[in-house]
């Protein structure tokens, strides 16, 4: 019983992770319609740019927040010169673009930092403490810790502030809201800055755990997309939720299916199918029924 | 005195599907002016047009100063607000954040506040659901919140589609009642668009009558209402 409240414990720390790409996929899913593909590779975009601002002997404390900014700025970057161009294309032509973006940032990467796995320093120690009989680990708190801040203040920047109404508005009724002075497509432009800023947080969360190189995020953004679909895809608290739901399933069943080490990827997959087989909408999400 | 909106000779369309044949209107300083017609004459495009929704040559000019090539954003921060077809509520948010889009790029802070306490005197069930969601509001509730989102921009000119589309004919009277209170108390002009030619009349002085893509008729509301062929042929009442 011990054992399985401690595998609970870190399958919310890595639920956390997910999470934070997973939201990262619902706020562009939510502005624009379109699965961006790229939201991984960015997100270990901006870890390797993290990885060499403390290369540089920048405090990981410093470097965080700095990546974000970059991240942010970043995203606004990448809606401004690839993606607006090609706004009013089918979704279709979108996806592509956000696949062939993703290739573009994986071999840039590789270019830059090479495909050798490289340790990324870890800001929390890897000490344990028992809160009632169950030891947790410094590092899975300190991820609960950092993700839960940053879905937080995604919350309420998009529920408190004039900036996020603006935002959820130009990305649910973007006509409506133009004509009630909204610049739509620059919240467009800022929900990528967000997103790309979110994505950001994963990739410095995970890098620690699964060692740094340009394929990192592709197994995360796996369990990203299941946790997305779970919680509804148009639904950033569900995103959220599903993110929890997917981080302690893989990680009980990692340890309690004999073996299952190998299909844990097989595992985020399934999830996804087994979803939008049985519950299309996702656990958060609303069907699509429009009043006439 | 020149009129607060003109549009000269204006042609618009979608793509190769031209919809505007050459209009030309007025709408004066705190005047309220009715476009009638037929479905597809061309109403609403003309609307969409003034607010840059979509394409068109000629000229439209807006306190003197063309709104050519003006972005949809720009133009309704010079003053028009614009209840489009089917009252562009945003039915994920809820009655208070929908509001909250009408008055965000307002700074003047205290007159937001009064503007509020207005619209909330106008339409009290709007106040009750405030923190309900947009979506839970009955379509004549929806309208009052069209309305009243657009009143809180602080127009000089408000752009109502269809205020009447479905809707039972008590509500239809008490908004336009209010549509009659909010011209004459701020002086805000109307361009009203409306299938229901009698009640729109009622509220104008002045009135074009749109026939596929150009103005047929036109006149002083009151000459419209009484002229008896007018009304057969193209009012249909």
């Amino acid at each position: 019983m011990q054992e399985f409240f401690q595998l609970v414990v870190s399958g919310v720390a890595t639920g956390g992770i997910f999470a934070s790409l997973a939201l990262a996929l619902v706020l562009i899913y939510n502005a624009m319609g379109l699965v961006n593909f790229a939201q991984g590779e960015m997100a270990m975009f901006a870890t390797f740019l993290a990885y060499s601002l403390v290369g540089t002997g920048m405090s990981f404390w410093i470097a965080f927040p700095v990546t974000l900014v970059l991240a942010f700025v970043g995203g606004i970057a990448v809606q401004r010169i690839v993606i607006k161009p090609v706004e009013r294309a089918p979704v279709l032509t979108l996806v592509i673009i956000t696949l062939g973006l993703a290739t573009l940032i994986n071999g840039l990467a590789g270019f830059i930092w090479s495909y050798v796995p490289r340790s990324f320093p870890s800001p929390f120690s890897a000490d344990t403490v028992g809160i009632g009989g169950v030891f947790i680990s410094y590092r899975d708190l300190g991820v609960i810790a950092v993700s839960g801040l940053v879905l937080l203040v995604v919350y309420l920047l998009l529920q408190r502030t004039t900036v996020g109404l603006t935002m959820r508005a130009a990305a649910h009724h973007p006509e409506a809201s133009r004509l009630l002075g909204v610049h739509v497509s620059w919240m467009l432009a800022l929900g990528w800055g967000l997103a790309s800023a979110v994505g950001a947080v994963s990739g410095m969360m995970v890098a620690p755990i699964l060692l740094l190189e340009p394929n990192m995020m592709q197994s995360i953004i796996i369990y990203a997309f299941a946790a997305a679909v779970l919680g509804g895809i148009e639904s950033p608290l569900g995103a959220v939720i599903g993110g929890l739901i997917v981080g302690v399933t893989v990680n009980l069943a990692g340890t309690y299916i004999p073996n299952a080490g190998d299909l844990e990827l097989a595992f985020g997959l399934g999830i996804i199918i087994l979803v939008l087989i049985l519950k299309p909408n996702g656990l958060f999400g609303r069907a699509a029924i429009r009043r006439v | 005195m020149s009129a607060l909106l003109e549009l000269e000779n204006v042609h618009a369309g979608y793509g190769p599907t031209s919809v505007l044949h050459g209009v030309s209107l007025e709408v004066p300083e705190g005047g309220v002016v009715s476009l009638l017609g037929a479905n597809g004459a061309g109403k609403t495009t003309t609307l969409r047009a003034i607010t840059g929704g979509v394409r068109w040559t000629g000229d439209i000019r807006f306190a003197g100063r063309s709104l050519r090539r003006r972005a949809t954003e720009d133009i309704v921060s010079q003053g028009i607000a614009h209840v489009p077809e089917g009252r562009g509520i945003c039915t994920e948010l809820t009655v208070d954040e929908n509001l909250r889009l009408g008055s965000h790029l307002r700074r003047d802070k205290a007159e937001v506040r009064k503007d509020y306490d207005r619209v909330f005197e106008y339409f009290p069930v709007l106040k009750e659901r405030r923190k309900l969601s947009a979506s839970t509001l009955s379509g004549g509730e929806q309208q009052m919140l069209a309305l009243a989102r657009a009143l809180l921009m602080r127009p000089r000119l408000m752009l109502l589609d269809e205020p009447s589309l479905g809707l039972a004919p008590l509500v239809v009277r008490s908004i336009f009642e209010i549509i009659r209170t909010i011209n004459e108390t701020s002086r805000v002009a109307v361009l009203l668009v409306e299938q229901n030619a009698r009640i729109a009349l009622q509220l104008s002085s002045v009135a074009y009558v749109l026939e596929v893509g150009r103005v047929a008729v036109q006149g002083a509301a009151s000459e419209l209402q009484d002229n008896e062929s007018v009304r057969r042929s193209y009012l249909g009442y």
